[in-house]
């Protein structure tokens, strides 16, 4: 295992080391999944010492967020406050207090999977992620980012430092919906989140994102088509519906042991309503469906 | 693998030990310090049974590798109460059967006492969202929020 | 608290029973001591991996230990050649082997175990066995294996038992029959997840006996078992229990007796102490869980609402090895009509291998699935002759003078009636039954009825009797030695609590020993909820014969003759003249100065339970528990998700010992049930498990529970203690058929599977949307 001291340490080793590394932050879910023998074969490299990665900030117009903040300071930042209780959504639903004090953005958007919360809600709020090596700094959108299932365009030398997204102001809202089997501890049957820009005298949709952990294949994604199906219109039930008959059409949703394919595709229009309809409340539009 | 030290405090005690890449902070309590007041329920972060306080936060110790713990002040049950002297939380899970078979009293204690040290009178509601990463199988539950509750009552009288 | 109703106003005064009494054991477990097999490790103790078949169904055509023998660090391997008696490790029939020889019957089956004082370096070397197998066809279903084509898992076939109930005359029946009602119902495998996972270590002793100790239910089973592998005499293994963290079943069937069997095989061929602990991925996989059924159901019944005929066919899935499944299929069987009189009775049922994991115990026992397919019936039968379900209830349950299906007569201690009275009143069922049938909106309310009765001692399970030891030492403390375990329930307190009473002494005077078969004589196993029941009476009659003892020795101190002597809170004294006493602690010296042996063990044995084993038609239990339920849910009708919010609960327990633990059973059983009800299900797919651990198999946390009301009812009984009956396993019976009539009042959809997962019910609400009922 190596400990890095600082960002600069853990650069410079990541450089040497291009391969047979993996990098660790707190409470990961890869110790679930590391056998014994790739704990040999690999080098651990820990980031939890990496404390200046953990951060909220306001900046310029952005809100940047530090790969190693974990939920519960994120949900308890003074920088968010309840514009962005959207946050405070996937932390009620997100596993239990011991795993939101540990769990982080980084580790939550590095996993790449339908079980990360997050990733969903950064994808709506168009977020962009920071990758820094020894050679420099790139960003490029969390779109960009996420590969396919646990893959990501993260390089051997590389390691994300901070994602970034535009601020939330008083015409925008952001909202998230997830169906479990339980009340905690709950692995996503399937979640959805919406980000919503309202023209509030006009009830016109400047701008829609929608995402699910599942559109088309075994990671979060945006629904496009039914994005531009809301667009430009005005909010109302006919625009909703209309959506939703966009939506069922754009998903290829699969089933495994959680559930049925048929039952997502019939949820998924239920989660999109109702996080839509959080949004429209948090705008204090009261969405009548 | 390779080996590290670590440097920590476990219920007010500094320890400086090698560990091993591998060992989790499960491991180090149970193993190397001896502390088997901490137990195993899965291993893979899903039950809650294995939770310590971290620097004051309740975290599974099953996910936290033992290097990951330098510098930081871990609680374990072992610094709660005492058979001379138990802990009002302890007196009160007996006095309402809130121990059956016992495998999640200890973190159910310790997630308990963090909710009690940052809010002295909880709602039914506090204490079922404080203890919703910790899986019980025999109670039910509820004698464990009855527990609780007395126990805030008690501590506050105090 | 919980509510108390029914006591008999000729009851004897009592002055512990009945009374809400401190566990004894809760202190070492508020401290978190360190009293669990895995805290207790022998210094330099070799830790033992399983091996484990990957394939489903196979011959064995080579097993090649030789890499991982040589593999540095590996002390030990060991495959079935290594048995030095038995290879056999079974709960009931001689099916399963401790290490498979010639074949694999499912996915996990133990086939190796390696050994090393480094638990990653065994690991490692599991890697490192080559297995050649043969496959062969394997079959999933119990409805396939059943079939005469199908593979045979076993050689005798893959019905591993198949048990008929006949009482009167089903044809008949079914003539007198206005409505003929049928219907099929499905139920999953429930995994117990008792918290700590299965552990256990052996110690070899300098005499060549074995020291076993782990986490168990039934010491001297597992004593039995393990002489058996060993090829030692069972005086040579001694068995200990620890302190175990919830059993549920799985501990008192075959785990104990593989995994102490594997360790005691290492430790005596290494000299060394050997330890064996399964992940929670081993025990999810390899350890008993609950029967799946699939039971159907033809009821005749007439206008007026009474049944004439019942008919049933109850398939489980007993899994690779059949365990307990001939017991369960048995008392599911006798339970399967429901708790309902009814002439005319026709029931099968069948313990079929496939080639998933094995069932076997698990708390309820084929209670719960047949009580999910009766209590679903009835209402179906209630709807179609256009009756409300709790006035059929009414018209068919047993009473005093009914019989049973078994033909068994139902005596006056049937608290039945006022069960459900109970669980009416206090759910305020009349009420939210009309107002909720008038809801609109997204989200709908229900209310949902389930009655039961449960068998109560072994009956037809075994020989029930039960070994108590009590001796009292020099400074006054009173042992109790039983080989009856804890393991959660605190039934073994309760023992103490009887002995207490019966003894007039302060319960801080009793010191319960650990299960040892060194110091205890057998007393079956801790199944059955027999604890209190059976154990009780062992208790009751111990302790009433060192209570003698102390008694005459008084007597003589006091210059009287015994039967003069009465005794309160420690004192002795002649009943004419009280103010001369002698104190207990007195008593004890003067047996000590005198030699006298202040010592009692006996054995309690109970009745003889007698039946027709081809008609089921006898005395198959000694006394019946009963209980009603009452559920209530909120559906949301766009998610199908589920919510229970609040269950009333009723027992008739005949006579609660201590009902602070009465209602920690009801507490705990009821969510369990929730969860059987709801949520729960072990997953196989061609004989694996997708879902072998707690992220993906949903446990209820303590955001899932609803709220619960336990209503005690007491009707005493004539097997228990004071009258009391068993209410360890009842509770998890009812909530799941509760909840199914909930959601069918809620949005009058009928689920005929459990668990009500949110995919079943919005299917379910599209299906009658788009077929509506008439």
């Amino acid at each position: 295992m190596y400990v890095p001291e600082n960002l600069d340490d853990l650069l410079t080793y990541l450089e040497r080391h291009q391969s047979g590394v993996q990098l660790i932050a707190n409470g990961s879910d890869l110790i679930n999944r590391m056998q014994r023998r790739q704990v040999n074969a690999q080098v651990l490299v820990d980031l939890s010492g990496l404390s200046e990665f953990n951060f909220v900030r306001k900046d310029k117009g952005k809100i940047r967020i530090g790969a190693l903040t974990t939920i519960h300071d994120l949900i308890s930042s003074p920088v968010l406050g309840s514009r962005y209780d959207v946050f405070r959504d996937v932390a009620a639903k997100f596993g239990g207090p011991s795993i939101v004090n540990v769990a982080t953005v980084g580790g939550n958007i590095c996993a790449a999977s339908s079980a990360e919360d997050l990733i969903p809600v950064l994808l709506v709020l168009n977020a962009k992620v920071s990758l820094r090596s020894k050679k420099g700094e790139r960003v490029i959108t969390l779109k960009e980012f996420l590969r396919g299932k646990r893959q990501t365009a993260l390089l051997q030398n590389e390691i994300m430092v901070e994602t970034v997204f535009d601020e939330l102001d008083e015409q925008s809202s952001c909202a998230f919906e997830k169906i479990g089997m339980r009340n905690s501890l709950i692995i996503a049957i399937l979640n959805c989140s919406v980000y919503l820009k309202l023209d509030k005298r006009t009830k016109r949709v400047d701008d829609i994102r929608l995402a699910l952990n599942r559109v088309f294949e075994k990671i979060p994604a945006r629904a496009k088509k039914t994005e531009i199906a809301m667009r430009g219109k005005n909010l109302s039930m006919q625009l909703v519906e209309t959506a939703i008959t966009s939506l069922k059409s754009e998903l290829q949703l699969s089933s495994d042991f959680r559930a049925s394919k048929e039952y997502r595709h019939d949820v998924a229009p239920v989660l999109f309503k109702r996080a839509l309809i959080k949004c429209a409340e948090r705008l204090g539009e009261k969405l009548v469906v | 693998m390779s080996r590290h030290l670590l440097k920590f405090n476990v219920n007010g005690k500094d320890h400086a030990l090698v560990v091993e890449s591998h060992e989790r902070l499960l491991d180090v309590l149970r193993d190397r310090l001896g502390l088997k007041g901490t137990k195993e329920g899965c291993s893979t972060g899903d039950c809650g049974i294995c939770a310590v306080l971290m620097d004051g936060k309740l975290v599974n110790s099953c996910l936290v590798i033992a290097i990951q713990a330098r510098n930081k002040k871990i609680t374990t049950i072992e610094a709660i109460g005492t058979s001379e002297q138990l802990h009002p939380l302890q007196r009160e899970f007996i006095k309402w059967n809130a121990s059956q078979c016992g495998f999640c009293i200890p973190a159910m204690i310790l997630a308990s006492k963090n909710l009690l040290d940052h809010k002295p009178s909880p709602t039914d509601e506090e204490i079922k969202q404080a203890t919703r990463g910790i899986i019980c199988r025999c109670t039910g539950y509820h004698s464990m929020i009855n527990a609780v509750r007395a126990a805030a009552l008690e501590m506050k009288k105090q | 608290m919980a509510e108390k109703h029914g006591t008999r106003p000729d009851a004897p005064q009592l002055v512990l029973v009945g009374k809400s009494v401190e566990r004894l054991d809760s202190v070492d477990k508020v401290l978190g001591k360190p009293i669990y097999t895995m805290d207790i490790l022998p210094e330099n103790c070799l830790y033992l991996k399983v091996v484990r078949s990957t394939h489903v169904h196979s011959l064995l055509k080579s097993v090649d230990v030789s890499k991982a023998r040589n593999y540095p660090g590996v002390v030990q391997v060991i495959t079935a050649a290594d048995v030095p008696g038995i290879n056999e490790s079974t709960a009931l029939l001689p099916d399963k082997p401790l290490l498979a020889s010639d074949k694999v019957r499912f996915v996990g089956e133990p086939i190796a175990a390696i050994a090393s004082y480094d638990p990653v370096i065994a690991e490692e070397a599991v890697d490192l066995v080559k297995i050649e197998y043969e496959d062969l066809r394997a079959v999933f279903s119990p409805l396939d294996a059943i079939e005469s084509d199908a593979p045979k898992i076993h050689a005798n076939g893959n019905i591993a038992k198949h048990l008929k109930l006949r009482k009167g005359n089903v044809e008949e029946g079914f003539k007198q029959a206005d409505y003929v009602v049928e219907g099929t119902y499905k139920t999953q495998f429930q995994e117990p997840v008792p918290l700590e996972p299965e552990a256990g270590f052996v110690v070899p002793e300098p005499d060549g006996s074995v020291t076993c100790v782990g986490s168990m239910q039934s010491p001297f089973h597992v004593q039995t078992g393990i002489a058996k592998i060993l090829s030692l005499p069972p005086q040579q293994v001694r068995v200990i229990q620890a302190a175990t963290g919830g059993a549920f079943g799985p501990k008192s069937d075959e785990m104990p007796v593989d995994i102490l069997g594997m360790a005691a095989i290492v430790a005596l061929k290494t000299g060394k102490p050997t330890a064996l602990a399964y992940t929670r991925e081993e025990s999810m996989i390899g350890h008993t869980k609950r029967h799946p059924f699939v039971i159907k159901l033809k009821a005749g019944v007439k206008k007026n609402g009474r049944l004439t005929a019942w008919e049933a066919r109850l398939i489980a899935d007993t899994g690779a090895y059949a365990s307990l499944g001939p017991l369960v299929i048995t008392r599911a069987l006798f339970h399967a009509t429901g708790p309902y009189e009814i002439p005319n009775v026709k029931s099968d049922s069948y313990c079929v291998y496939t080639n998933n994991t094995m069932a076997g115990s698990f708390r309820g026992f084929g209670g719960p699935q047949s009580h999910f397919a009766a209590e679903s019936h009835v209402e179906e039968i209630a709807k179609r002759i256009g009756m409300d379900p709790l006035k059929f209830r009414r018209l068919n349950m047993l009473r005093p003078g009914c019989l049973t299906a078994t033909s068994q007569l139902i005596d006056e201690s049937c608290g039945l009636e006022e069960c459900i009275e109970k669980v009416l009143e206090a759910s305020d069922w009349h009420t939210k039954r009309n107002e909720y049938t008038k809801q609109t909106g997204t989200i709908r309310k229900g209310i949902g009825i389930a009655i039961m009765y449960h068998g109560n001692s072994l009956g037809p399970e075994g020989n029930d009797y039960v070994a108590v030891h009590m001796k009292i030492d020099k400074d006054g403390t009173i042992r109790f030695r039983t080989a009856l375990t804890e393991y959660g329930t605190g039934a073994t307190s309760g023992l103490l609590q009887i002995a207490a009473e019966v003894m007039h002494l302060p319960l801080r005077y009793f010191k319960l020993d650990p299960p040892d078969t060194d110091y205890c004589n057998d007393a079956g196993p801790t199944v059955a909820s027999r604890t209190i029941s059976v154990g009780g009476r062992a208790s009751q009659m111990v302790a009433g014969k060192l209570h003698q003892r102390l008694k005459e020795i008084a007597a003589r101190m006091l210059g009287c003759i015994v039967d003069e002597i009465e005794s309160t809170n420690g004192s002795y004294y002649a009943r004419e003249r009280p103010e001369h006493s002698v104190s207990y602690l007195d008593v004890v010296k003067s047996a000590y100065e005198q030699g006298l042996e202040l010592k009692v063990d006996d054995t309690f044995t109970a009745p003889k339970c007698e039946y027709d084993p081809e008609t089921s038609q006898g005395t198959t239990y000694l006394q019946y528990t009963y209980g009603a339920v009452t559920a209530e849910v909120e559906v949301d009708t766009e998610t199908g998700k589920v919510q229970v919010d609040k269950i009333v609960a009723a027992y008739d327990i005949g006579k609660a010992i201590n009902p602070l633990s009465v209602e920690g059973q009801i507490e705990g059983g009821t969510v369990q049930g929730v969860g059987y009800g709801i949520m729960e299900e072990l997953i196989h797919k061609d004989g694996v498990v997708l879902n072998p651990n707690l992220a993906d198999y949903y446990v209820p946390t303590s955001m899932d529970v609803p709220e619960i009301k336990s209503i005690l009812v007491e009707y005493p009984g004539h097997l228990g203690p004071y009258g009391a009956k068993v209410i360890g396993e009842p509770p998890i019976v009812l909530p799941a058929p509760a909840i199914v009539n909930a959601i069918d009042h809620a949005v009058g959809v009928r689920l005929s599977e459990i668990p009500a997962t949110p995919d079943r019910v919005l299917l379910a609400l599209k299906n009658m949307i788009a077929q509506p009922r008439s």
